[in-house]
């Protein structure tokens, strides 16, 4: 088990990109980059504005979806170390308009790079015990879907 | 709903009910010996996990039996499917942005290099 308290890993996503890791880097704090490619296949386009310093915000409006309806993003930068890790909150209908924390972990892979990405949830009080309680409860929902 | 599932399970002793109650069920009389708090105290905690929809009591006669109930648990984690596709989504847009981009802009990039070797 590499679970630690501090930075309880809920959700997981890694990714390997033939592309060197201060371009992928640069991409997630560039309204422009963000437009391209941070929305769904179902929405049309995106507004978004960034104010990329640690303490600063995004906002990521997911516009012309083809049933209708906007889909806002927002968040707060955590940490900025380019080119190497980035974290913030995330907050949106899907989290019920409660912050979430993601970091990203870019690795050097020869000329490329492997993105590793967390997603963790903050429950509204109790922070620390939540975080704690997450990791266990995930195990919990293995071993009872496991079970059947 | 939700915010009860948080709060049942913010507290160790609660989250050690679960983990013997996914073992299989018990009654209450067995599972309060397995802790070092009274009968009663373990009686407080499974009430909060009763109301939060994580636990189910049986009666049978003067035996109260426990099993647990992993709904609200999948209910609390439907977010985490909904962003699993959600990042698995982005981050292949991200890579197919950033390649066009990379040959858009006409450099010679060599291909990404096998690791090394073997």
């Amino acid at each position: 088990m590499t679970v630690t308290d501090e930075a309880a890993p809920v959700l997981m996503v890694r990714r390997q990109m033939a592309v060197p890791r201060e371009r992928v880097f640069e991409a997630w704090l560039d309204s422009e980059s963000l437009a391209h490619w941070m929305r769904p296949d179902n929405f049309t386009h995106a507004t978004v504005t960034v104010d990329p310093r640690v303490g600063g915000g995004f906002r990521i409006v997911m516009e012309g979806r083809t049933d209708g309806g906007d889909y806002e993003h927002r968040g707060e930068y955590l940490a900025i170390e380019p080119p190497s890790l980035l974290s913030f909150t995330w907050i949106s209908k899907a989290t019920d308009h409660k912050p979430t924390v993601i970091t990203i972990e870019f690795h050097e892979r020869g000329t490329g790079t492997e993105l590793v990405l967390t997603h963790r949830r903050l429950a509204p009080k109790a922070v620390e015990a939540h975080r704690k309680g997450w990791t266990d409860i995930v195990r919990l929902l293995d071993e009872a879907l496991a079970r059947g | 709903m939700l915010d009860q599932v948080y709060d049942a399970i913010a507290d160790p002793t609660r989250r050690a009910i679960l983990g013997i109650l996914a073992e299989g069920e018990v009654n209450v009389g067995n599972l309060a010996e397995r802790f070092p708090i009274s009968l009663n105290g373990v009686s407080k905690h499974v009430k909060v996990l009763e109301r939060a929809g994580l636990i189910e009591r049986t009666v049978q006669g003067r035996e109260h039996r426990l099993r647990l109930n992993a709904e609200p648990l999948r209910e609390a984690s439907m977010w985490l499917e909904h962003y699993r596709t959600f990042w698995d989504t982005q981050l292949a847009a991200l890579e197919a942005f950033l390649l066009k981009k990379q040959r858009g802009a006409g450099s010679e990039q060599a291909e990404h290099p096998r690791e090394d070797g073997r």
